[in-house]
């Protein structure tokens, strides 16, 4: 199967995202896509999460926090700066204190806590994925393209997820129990007793995490793609990897092969360097064949240049997709 | 308004009603209190405790709780922190 052939005959899988080592091509490949698929008719959001994100790089425009930026026509662009939104989201925190209790300025333990959150682990992906399910809940886009940040990452927060989880059962499982006492003196003092918003908070949070991983690893709607190069490392790195994801459900959807040297060239008189190399990779291409075999969607050559502009893209999708476009 | 007009013409039935209250719930109702309290300095513990040092796992969705707990944050610093509850001693 080709990845053309793969998203004719998936329609409905409309999250779409490339994993992979860094540096292997994960931004262009999503930006190909999204080109491709814009091309085709469908409105196409593209997005990222990495702080040094490449999207602006490679579509040549400032997109960084600037929301959903239109490159070409059904095809828009969004850099989410992470930090800005967890700031945000703090600043949003302190206001709703200061409104609850009519205070003036926020107490200074709480400020204080409030300040030391940012720097705790996890704060930075749980931020990043509330962004992910914002993006996706109010988008009103057939294709979404998620340019994932190096696979830790993702790996990292689907297990904290499931963290998260167990540890709102729990909590909410507490606050029920409270819930009942409530009533029972509510009952006793013959008063109203009122509602907890506490547990809705907790219900609100249930509602986050499970969309956040759902987006993750809905087996009708998500395709998952593993970017490699040809090299032992890499594939080795992959397959573990690939094993990995494959534990937490993802819909692992299959390989592209990137940065793959002409064989052709061994035709002409090149220099060892270049022969080698040529040789290496394949080697690293029966590897690729014999672990992942019909999973390679496709395989992409080395460009002798850097894909960025729309022009590059443009090529670097028809490459991809097999396909000529307009 | 409207309750504490109640209340008021409640007369000799509301002053039996309260009176039997007084009886034979009062004491339920403080005991159900202090425990619900107790729950509650629980309850913020787990979602609040890396306030005392305590790691907690999920950071940036308990910030949401913060706001609702932000009254009781005193006293069960207080609490938590207290060697020993003089309240012990008298059970």
């Amino acid at each position: 199967m080709s990845l053309a052939d793969f998203f004719k005959r998936y329609p409905n899988r409309r999250y779409i995202m490339y994993g992979g080592k860094g540096g292997l091509g994960k931004t262009t490949f999503s930006a190909a896509t999204a080109y491709y698929l814009a091309k085709k008719g469908k409105r196409v959001l593209v997005f990222s999460v990495d702080p040094q994100a490449s999207l602006s790089d490679i579509f040549e425009q400032d997109i960084f926090g600037k929301g959903n930026v239109t490159i070409i026509e059904n095809l828009l662009a969004c850099e989410v700066d992470a930090d800005r939104r967890i700031q945000d989201y703090q600043e949003e925190i302190r206001q709703r204190i200061i409104s609850m209790y009519g205070m003036k300025k926020i107490p200074e333990e709480i400020e204080s806590y409030i300040k030391a959150s940012s720097a705790e682990p996890a704060m930075e992906e749980s931020a990043i994925f509330d962004a992910v399910v914002d993006i996706v809940v109010k988008g009103d886009f057939d294709y979404y393209i998620y340019d994932l940040v190096p696979l830790g990452h993702a790996l990292y927060y689907l297990s904290m997820a499931s963290i998260y989880d167990a540890w709102l059962e729990k909590i909410t499982k507490l606050r029920e129990q409270m819930r009942e006492y409530d009533k029972a003196i509510a009952t006793m003092k013959r008063e109203e007793s009122q509602e907890d918003e506490i547990y809705n908070e907790l219900m609100y949070i249930k509602d986050r995490i499970g969309r956040s991983s759902k987006i993750m690893t809905d087996t009708e709607k998500t395709a998952f793609f593993f970017v490699l190069t040809p090299e032992e490392m890499t594939i080795v790195d992959t397959e573990k990897a690939a094993q990995l994801f494959a534990k937490y459900n993802v819909p692992l959807s299959g390989y592209l092969v990137n940065r793959v040297l002409d064989r052709e060239l061994l035709k002409d008189n090149i220099p060892l360097y270049l022969k080698n190399r040529i040789e290496m990779q394949s080697r690293a291409l029966d590897m690729i064949n014999q672990k992942f075999g019909s999973s390679v969607l496709s395989t992409v050559p080395e460009f002798d240049s850097e894909i960025k502009g729309l022009d590059v893209i443009r090529n670097l999708a028809e490459v991809m997709f097999e396909e000529k476009l307009p | 308004m409207e309750k504490k007009n109640k209340k008021k013409t409640g007369g000799i039935i509301g002053f039996m009603r309260d009176f039997t209250y007084g009886m034979a719930t009062h004491g339920m109702a403080r005991h159900a209190l202090k425990t619900r309290s107790s729950m509650e300095h629980l309850f913020i513990l787990i979602t609040m405790g890396d306030m005392l040092g305590i790691p907690i796992l999920p950071p940036y969705y308990s910030l949401r709780l913060l706001p609702h707990v932000v009254p009781q944050i005193t006293t069960w610093k207080r609490r938590m922190l207290r060697e020993k509850d003089f309240m012990d001693s008298m059970y």
